[in-house]
C-alpha cells in the first residue's frame, strides 16, 4: 500500500501538522537554539499498513534530488580499486544508503513470554560531540548550534573517514559526484558521503524535519534539549523503560524511549555495512585524545614560561662570565 | 680569542646546546605532525601503508591524532620557547636584514658561477630569508591547530566560519610546511653549504671554513661584539 497522499500534502505544503513539543511552530521563524529529538518505541508500529513507513518515505521525497547525476563511468580508485555506486539501487529501503537517510530494524523480542515487535527508526544520532565532524580533513561535516551534524556536499571528498569514526558507520558514500571530480579523482577521495542532516535547511526555515512532521503516531517530536530530555525522562519513569541516546558516544541530540532494555534490542541487530546496531553505553572513542588535546591548549604557555625563565637564567650567567 | 673558537681543533661554536635541542625538537617533532597529519587524510589505508607491518595504527584516525597532539605538545611548546628564549637573550642573528632579498639573489647566483659570494655574517642572508618564512608558516599552523584542538574538545558547534578558516589555513600551510622542509634539506645539496652540515649535529663548524665564508661573524666575536 502506498503512503497516503494526504501526509505528503502535509509535509510540502508545510501545514501545522505539529509535534507535541512544537505544537505552537510556526512556518517561517527559524526553529533555532539546542535541540533534541525524541524516538518513542512504544508509539512507533513501523507504519506497517503502509508499502513504506511514512518518515522513510517522507525523507526519500525530501532528499530524492540529494545526489547529483553520477559520472558515468565513476573514476576507479588508486590504488586500492573500491567504489561504492548506489545510483543503481535508489530503491533500497531497508538499510542506510546515500540514497536513503533512514530506515525502520524491526525487533522481534518475547517479553514477558508474549511475542512482541518493536520498531526502531535509524538514522544519525546527531551527537554532542560527534568525531565524524570534528576530525573531518576538510571541515566538510559541521556540528550547528541547533544539534544537527550536518555534511557540506560541495566540499566533501567522500574519504569516507566520517563512516569509520561514527560507532553506529552512519554515513554513507555515493562514488562519481562532488568535488573531487574535478581534482584527482583517480588519487584523492571517492565521491560524498551523505546521511541525515535533521532537516537543516527545513528548520532554518521554520519547518519541522520531514520525518516528524509526517509521523501518523507522532512517535518522534523535537524541541528544545532541556524539554525533551525531561520528557524522554518522564516517559522512560512511566512505561518504567530505558533510554538510549543520552550517554551514548558521550551523548547525542537523539534520545529513543523504549519499555523494553537496549541489550535486548540489540540483540536482535547484526552491524552491517548501512545497518548500525545499538550497544548500550557505547563509548565516545575519542576521548581517549582529550587529554592529550588538553596539553596541547596549555603548552604555548608552558613553552612562554620556561623560555624566559631560561633566557633570564642565561642572560645572569653571561653577566658573571 | 672567544670562547667559542677552538684554533687546536680548528673548530667554532656555531649553535649552543639550547639552540641545537630546540632545532630537533621542531624538526623531529615537525616531521612527526607532517606524517601522522597525512594519516588524519583517508591516506594510509587507501595507498595500503597500514599494511605494511608495524604501521596498522596509521589507519586508525583516533590513534593517529593522539600521536599528532603529542608531537603538537613538543613542537608548539618549542616553537613559544624559542621565540621567548631568544627574544629575552636578544637575539637578532636570524632576523632579516636590509637588503637581504637582494644579497640572496646574488648567492643564488654565486652557486651557479655568477659572481662571487659576498662576505657572511654568522647567517646566511636568505637563511635569514627561509627562517622568517618557515616562522610564519610554523606561527599559521600552530594557530590554526589551536583552533582546530579547542574545537575537538569543548566547541563541535564553533562558527562554521571559523572551522573552515582553521581548517583551510592547517591545510595550506601543511603543504607549505612541506615545501619549506624540502627546500631546508635541499639547501644541503648546495656544496658551498656542506660544511654547515656539522653544526647542526654538533654544534660546531670547521674555523677555516667559517674564517673564509663568515667573516664578518669572526670579527665581531674577535671584537667581543657578538656572543656566538
Amino acid at each position: 500500500m502506498n503512503v497516503s497522499r494526504r501526509f505528503f500534502l502535509k509535509v510540502f505544503a508545510g501545514s501545522a501538522v505539529a509535534s507535541l513539543a512544537w505544537s505552537n511552530v510556526s512556518n517561517s521563524a527559524p526553529i533555532e537554539g539546542n535541540l533534541a529529538t525524541l524516538i518513542d518505541l512504544s508509539l512507533c508500529d513501523g507504519c506497517v499498513n503502509l508499502r513504506l513507513p511514512a518518515c522513510v518515505q517522507a525523507c526519500r521525497e525530501i532528499n530524492k534530488n540529494r545526489v547529483p547525476p553520477v559520472k558515468e563511468p565513476i573514476p576507479e580508485p588508486w590504488p586500492r580499486k573500491t567504489i561504492e555506486d548506489w545510483s543503481k539501487k535508489k530503491d533500497v529501503f531497508d538499510r542506510l544508503t546515500p540514497y536513503n537517510f533512514l530506515y525502520i530494524h524491526r525487533a522481534e523480542l518475547i517479553v514477558g513470554g508474549e511475542k512482541k515487535t518493536f520498531f526502531i527508526p535509524r538514522r544519525c544520532m546527531h551527537c554532542d560531540n560527534p568525531a565524524c565532524a570534528t576530525i573531518c580533513p576538510f571541515s566538510a561535516n559541521h556540528k550547528f548550534k541547533n544539534g544537527a551534524v550536518v555534511i557540506d556536499e560541495g566540499l566533501c571528498f567522500g574519504g569516507a573517514k566520517c563512516r569509520d569514526v561514527c560507532p553506529w558507520n552512519i554515513p554513507q558514500r555515493q562514488s562519481g559526484v562532488g568535488i573531487y571530480l574535478h581534482i584527482l579523482p583517480s588519487f584523492m577521495g571517492n565521491g560524498v558521503m551523505y546521511k541525515c542532516d535533521l532537516c537543516h535547511e527545513r528548520l532554518g526555515k521554520g519547518k519541522l524535519p520531514a520525518c516528524i512532521e509526517i509521523c501518523p503516531r507522532r512517535a518522534m517530536i523535537i524541541g528544545k534539549r532541556k524539554e525533551i530530555e525531561e520528557m524522554a525522562e518522564r516517559r522512560r519513569r512511566e512505561m518504567n523503560g530505558f533510554i538510549y541516546g543520552k550517554v551514548e558516544n558521550g551523548g547525542t541530540s537523539t534520545l529513543y524511549v523504549s519499555p523494553v532494555s537496549f541489550e535486548l534490542l540489540n540483540k536482535t541487530m547484526k552491524k552491517s555495512p548501512g545497518k548500525p546496531d545499538m550497544v548500550p553505553g557505547i563509548k565516545r572513542r575519542m576521548e581517549i585524545t582529550d587529554p592529550l588535546g588538553k596539553v596541547v591548549l596549555f603548552s604555548p604557555l608552558v613553552g612562554a614560561v620556561v623560555g624566559i625563565a631560561a633566557g633570564w637564567k642565561r642572560r645572569k650567567e653571561e653577566k658573571n662570565d | 680569542m672567544t670562547r667559542h673558537i677552538d684554533e687546536e681543533k680548528n673548530l667554532i661554536v656555531r649553535h649552543t646546546k639550547i639552540e641545537l635541542l630546540e632545532h630537533w625538537l621542531i624538526a623531529l617533532s615537525g616531521l612527526v605532525l607532517f606524517v601522522t597529519g597525512l594519516f588524519e587524510m583517508p591516506f594510509a589505508k587507501r595507498y595500503y601503508i597500514s599494511s605494511v607491518p608495524g604501521l596498522g595504527w596509521s589507519e586508525d584516525y583516533i590513534v593517529t591524532l593522539n600521536v599528532h597532539y603529542a608531537a603538537a605538545i613538543v613542537f608548539v611548546g618549542t616553537s613559544l620557547f624559542h621565540v621567548i628564549y631568544h627574544l629575552a637573550r636578544g637575539d637578532r642573528g636570524l632576523i632579516p636584514r636590509k637588503g637581504d632579498f637582494k644579497a640572496s639573489l646574488q648567492v643564488i647566483k654565486s652557486f651557479f658561477g655568477a659572481g662571487e659570494e659576498p662576505r657572511f655574517d654568522k647567517y646566511l642572508p636568505e637563511q635569514r630569508l627561509a627562517y622568517i618564512g618557515m616562522a610564519f608558516i610554523n606561527f599559521m599552523l600552530i594557530m590554526s591547530g589551536l583552533v582546530k584542538t579547542y574545537k575537538n574538545l569543548y566547541a563541535p558547534d564553533m562558527s562554521y566560519g571559523i572551522v573552515l578558516t582553521a581548517t583551510w589555513i592547517h591545510n595550506i600551510f601543511f603543504v607549505l610546511f612541506f615545501l619549506a622542509f624540502l627546500a631546508h634539506i635541499g639547501a644541503i645539496v648546495i656544496k658551498p653549504n656542506r660544511p654547515l652540515v656539522r653544526g647542526i649535529f654538533t654544534g660546531k663548524v670547521r674555523l677555516d671554513y667559517a674564517r673564509v665564508r663568515h667573516p664578518i661573524w669572526l670579527e665581531e666575536l674577535e671584537k667581543g661584539t657578538k656572543d656566538g
